[in-house]
């Protein structure tokens, strides 16, 4: 089995936004392979109908009527927010927009 | 010393009824045997005062239905307001969800007594529960051995009957599995039954909550309790409200049995066939006809389900990130480290690599390949059992390819904790019921379980045939439960 | 611009009208306090789930039929995955392999030729948080987490600024009229992109690409695509190269300014949303939404102008909704489309504006506007009379005739006591009829000023200079 490149472990780790330490990046080269050499046995399947299936449950897509319900106090959306600044959630400055 | 907790809560009901018990005597008795079987490490967190508060309530109330008043564990994944819920991980250690789950809504609303929070997998990702972050729970029946997982602290805690009931999720077998290594009923439900609002996703079209219980009757009864729509989950079903324990107790001589081929080849050990060929004998033997079936796709079933289970977990847990909830890093010095930080040290290793797989399964061209294709064979799957269930009424199968194993044994090994699900998972595929039947014990004295799966919505059907067995095989399954 | 040729395409957001959240019940509202409207759905919390608001999908209904796309009967949403602060669960529920609508167009007028502005597909989606700025930190808002957008994107089909900003206007009021959104730029409610490339007349393959953001009105998307299409041919004059690339429009430059290079594929990882099931659009669903759809501007525009109303009172209406719908509410009616236009978009507007009041908030009801305008019609009342008393007519609850009655303004259309008048001011004025017969013309005007006066302006002032000139002829002869 190959293993994964370090590259490739830090391109998946971006992705997913989960930094690695050199020696984390070691150990996920070889599981990392090894999962995925597994599921690529689905390559050998052939001949399926492609249409998906998104839920095993299609229920009548019973939509919402158009009212306003109980909304949460600004206590609540607070509560668990590790940094807050008056009633608002802080994060470091977004640069992008 | 009281022993409450032993009766049936059929027992208990009627003592309820006859003034002759309170919920606060049962409910110490628990609290109890929790202190007790301290060792087990089932619990993450403790209702103790609130539960307490709920019993003394229920005192100045009349007995409701036959769960009133009854302790029940939950699994740490499904959200209790005021209460913590962590899903075993560092990532939500001081979590205070501000909302009930609606199974949560439903319980208390029965006046059920919900006694703690219970051990489990991180984020239900692995099979023995040694990917908490609080520890492994162990196995009641032999502290050395695994519980099973990812609803390993559910399954321990009924197995050394410190509650009589408990709620699991079962994403990949999650309930079933540990079931099986511990001696219990355990019931994963039609996707759709039960609402998954309130349950902390792991894979959206998979996961689903479920009893575990004592016994058959107990386990129906509390799936009564939980079943329903929803109108917070557009996945739950709408169907009519039904008596899950209604077919208990009629006896079964005319069904038509199915064995997916795949079930009993060399995947499944010796002692777990022995166990099952037996129930097949015993089936026979009371006139029912069972046959060897086939089933599309059972021997890709794995792969399928890493790449939908993997793909939808690398967005659920996206979530996770360190600024409305949950642990955030301390070096979050600017928003790309606050993610990579955060999310680095509040994870621990198991639930990192399934995100990375599942990202990268979903990234660029990826998708298509991968995760379209597993739901369109998925569909083809589904259509396969359902094709079955036109010709048959239930399909018998084991649960699980041995009895638990030694604690440590599949750390090292990334597949190990798929390949303990090969014969759950492809329930969770097609979305069906699917229940684990306690039915004998290897040589160890540890218990093997079968599963009973049905059609979609069809869980009277498995309850009558598990209660038929469990009359029949009358098996000793209080071995978890240390007696004194 | 002889060598080169712009090609446009344009990208719209605009919030939907609702009273909730596209996938929560949290109030859809703007300018609300900060972190006051929204649930743990919209938050993102563990465990929460999406529901689907119906009218919002009445609502995507509506502005495929507008828009003339082709509906999509059964859909599902899609998660599309990438991190960012303002994205709560750090993916967004939209719609990206089965857009609710695919193709159709919207028909603007330009150089007096009808052209079709083709539309590549529609979708809904959710909007993000808001986010304010402070020092190094931002501030998050989760009111806005959940408001439902629908983005509509043409096919590079514009090749002028003018063709943009049309088509944008059409687009505003198709929505705006359809009361799909409030189409209100300033406030956010609708946003615009603009992606520009130019190439060489006659070249086959369009040039790179880029794209326009953060533009904050109609006008400055003409600017910003002006400017931009400016810049790219200077970089092909100067034989350098097109990078693709996001600028934003500058307000104070006036400019667009570079804000990043595009990344080498943007990796969002969409899949189907698996947490709500395919949505099945029955006729029976798009009746219902299209039961309540009002007439279009179009369809408004050609009432009008069969009503005789002139094209530039037309436009007026069109850009005045709540006159254009209050008219329309007399369109069974006998009513006289041009002088109620008049009426309207003159003195009862004007009344309206030195108020700051609505129509709605008057006293005026469907009776007495009729009476007015046919009074009106009938010469029973001049425009000066129609001034003395609209005030009354307007904040009191008394009929027309009533206030007409009280302010002594009497209907005098009997051409004898029109006649005695007349007679009367003739004999007081005898230079001026002599002036008349002398052919000064100025005679006329100040005669017919002092009838006006004796009959303290209720007179039809035709009716009265038609005999005033009779008289005069006669006697004079």
């Amino acid at each position: 089995m190959e293993k994964l490149s370090v590259e490739e472990v830090k391109h998946i780790a971006h992705l997913a936004r989960i930094f690695l330490t050199d020696e984390e990046i070691e150990k996920y080269r070889v599981s990392l392979a090894k999962l995925f050499e597994m599921i690529d046995e689905i390559h050998q399947i052939k001949g399926y109908d492609e249409e998906i299936m998104i839920c095993p449950w299609q229920s009548d897509s019973s939509l919402r009527e158009d009212k306003v319900g109980k909304m949460l106090t600004e206590e609540e959306v607070l509560k668990n927010a590790p940094c807050k600044n008056g009633r608002f959630i802080e994060v470091p400055v977004m640069l992008n927009e | 010393m009281s022993k409450y907790l032993d009766l049936s809560v059929l027992e208990i009901h009627r003592l309820y009824q006859e003034k002759k018990l309170t919920p606060k005597v049962l409910l110490e008795e628990v609290f109890e045997r929790i202190e007790k079987r301290k060792s087990l490490n089932c619990f993450i967190t403790l209702n103790k005062e609130e539960a307490m508060k709920e019993a003394l309530r229920l005192e100045n109330e009349e007995v409701g239905g036959i769960l009133w008043g009854i302790p029940i564990a939950l699994k740490d994944n499904i959200v209790t307001k005021d209460l913590r819920t962590t899903c075993a991980s560092k990532m939500l250690e001081n979590f205070i969800p501000i909302y009930d789950a609606t199974v949560v809504q439903k319980i208390k609303d029965e006046g059920l007594l919900i006694v703690g929070k219970v051990n489990m997998d991180e984020f239900a990702m692995g099979s023995t529960s040694e990917t908490s972050y609080f520890k492994a729970p162990k196995n009641p029946w032999n502290e050395e051995y695994i519980t099973g997982g990812s609803s390993g602290g559910s399954a321990a805690c009924v197995a050394a009957r410190i509650t009589p009931l408990a709620l699991g999720s079962d994403t990949g077998g999650s309930i079933r599995q540990p079931a099986s290594y511990t001696g219990l009923v355990g019931m994963k439900p039609t996707y759709g039954r039960v609402s998954r609002y309130g349950l902390v996703a792991f894979a959206s079209s998979l996961d689903q909550i479920g009893p575990m219980t004592r016994n058959v009757f107990e386990n129906a009864a509390l799936l009564n309790v939980i079943a329903g729509r929803d109108e917070k989950d557009l996945t739950s079903a709408v169907q009519e409200k039904e008596d899950f324990t209604r077919l208990i107790g009629k006896d079964i001589h005319t069904l038509k049995i199915g064995i997916p081929s795949y079930w009993i080849s060399d995947v499944v050990t010796q002692e777990v066939k022995e166990v099952f060929n037996h129930v097949i004998e015993l089936l026979k033997e009371e006139g029912n006809q069972v046959e060897i079936v086939d089933i599309s796709y059972l021997e890709q079933a794995v792969p399928l389900y890493q790449i939908i289970a993997m793909a939808e977990a690398s967005s659920n847990l996206a979530r996770f990130d360190g600024i409305r909830y949950g642990y955030r890093t301390l070096e979050a010095e600017n928003v790309d480290m606050l993610y990579e930080k955060t999310r680095s040290e509040g994870f621990g290793e198991e639930v990192k690599r399934r995100i990375m797989v599942g990202s990268s399964l979903l990234s660029s061209e990826k998708a298509k390949i991968y995760y379209d294709k597993a739901l369109s064979i998925r569909k083809d799957m589904r259509k396969s059992f359902l094709d079955c269930f036109s010709q048959y009424d239930l399909l018998l199968a084991p649960t699980t390819t041995s009895a638990a194993y030694k604690l440590g044994t599949s750390l090292s090994d990334p597949l190990k904790s798929f390949m303990d699900d090969v014969l759950v998972i492809p329930v969770n595929m097609a979305g069906l019921p699917s229940l684990n039947l306690p039915a004998g014990f290897n040589q160890d004295h540890l218990p093997i379980g079968i599963q009973i799966i049905a059609a979609p919505f069809e869980e009277a059907k498995i309850y009558q045939l598990a209660s038929f067995l469990e009359k029949k095989l009358n098996l000793d399954l209080e071995g978890g439960h240390i007696d004194e | 611009m002889s060598k080169y040729e712009a090609t446009i395409g344009i990208e719209v957001h605009a919030e939907i009208k609702s009273q909730s959240k596209i996938f929560s019940n949290a109030q859809n509202s703007y300018g609300k306090m900060a972190n006051s409207s929204c649930t743990v759905v919209d938050l993102g919390y563990p465990g929460a789930l999406p529901t689907i608001n119906q009218e919002v999908i009445y609502q995507g209904i509506r502005a495929c039929h507008l828009l003339h796309s082709t509906i999509t009967e059964k859909m599902h949403f899609d998660r599309k995955n990438y991190f960012y602060p303002d994205n709560p669960k750090n993916y967004q529920i939209t719609q990206n392999r089965t857009p609710i609508g695919r193709g159709g167009y919207l028909q603007i007028k330009i150089n007096n030729e009808v052209k079709k502005i083709e539309l590549e597909e529609m979708h809904l989606e959710e909007d993000t948080c808001k986010s304010v700025h402070k020092g190094r930190m931002s501030l998050l808002d989760f009111n806005r987490a959940g408001v439902p957008l629908i983005e509509i994107v043409t096919k590079p089909c514009m090749h002028s600024k003018e063709e943009a900003v049309l088509y944008l206007e059409k687009l505003r009021e198709t929505l705006f009229y359809g009361d799909i959104s409030d189409c209100k730029i300033e406030e956010g409610s609708m946003r615009c992109e603009a992606n520009v490339s130019i190439k060489e007349v006659g070249a086959k393959t369009l040039g790179v690409k880029c794209e326009i953001k953060n533009i904050g009105s109609i006008r400055n998307v003409g600017i910003a695509i002006e400017k931009e299409i400016q810049r790219q041919i200077e970089l092909l004059e100067n034989h350098e190269t097109i990078k693709e690339q996001t600028r934003r429009f500058d307000d104070k430059l006036e400019d667009t300014v570079l804000m990043r290079y595009k990344e080498t594929g943007n990796d969002y990882r969409y899949f189907p949303e698996p947490d709500i099931p395919f949505v099945v659009l029955t006729d029976e669903m798009i009746d219902h939404a299209l039961s309540s759809l009002q007439l279009t501007p179009d369809e408004r525009r050609e009432i009008y102008k069969s009503k005789g109303i002139q094209e530039i009172n037309i436009e007026k209406l069109i850009a005045n909704r709540t006159l254009s719908d209050y008219l329309n509410t007399y369109l069974d009616t006998e009513l006289d489309f041009v002088i109620a236009s008049n009426l309207l978009l003159g003195d009862i507007l004007s009344y309206l504006h030195k108020n700051f009041i609505q129509l709605e908030q008057t006293k005026l009801t469907k009776e007495k506007f009729l009476d007015l305008v046919l009074k009106i019609k009938n010469g029973d009342l001049s425009n000066k009379n129609v001034k003395d008393i609209l005030e009354d007519v307007l904040s009191t609850d008394a009929s027309v005739s009533e206030i007409m009655q009280q302010k002594n303004i009497q209907n005098i259309k009997d051409s004898s006591v029109v006649i005695d008048i007349i007679q009367k001011v003739v004999t007081e004025n005898p230079e001026s009829v002599k002036d008349y017969q002398e052919g000064k013309d100025r005679a006329v005007k100040y005669l017919m000023g002092q009838v006006m006066k004796e009959a303290k302006g209720s007179i039809n002032p035709k009716l009265a200079s038609e005999l005033l000139l009779e008289f005069l002829k006669n006697t004079s002869n």
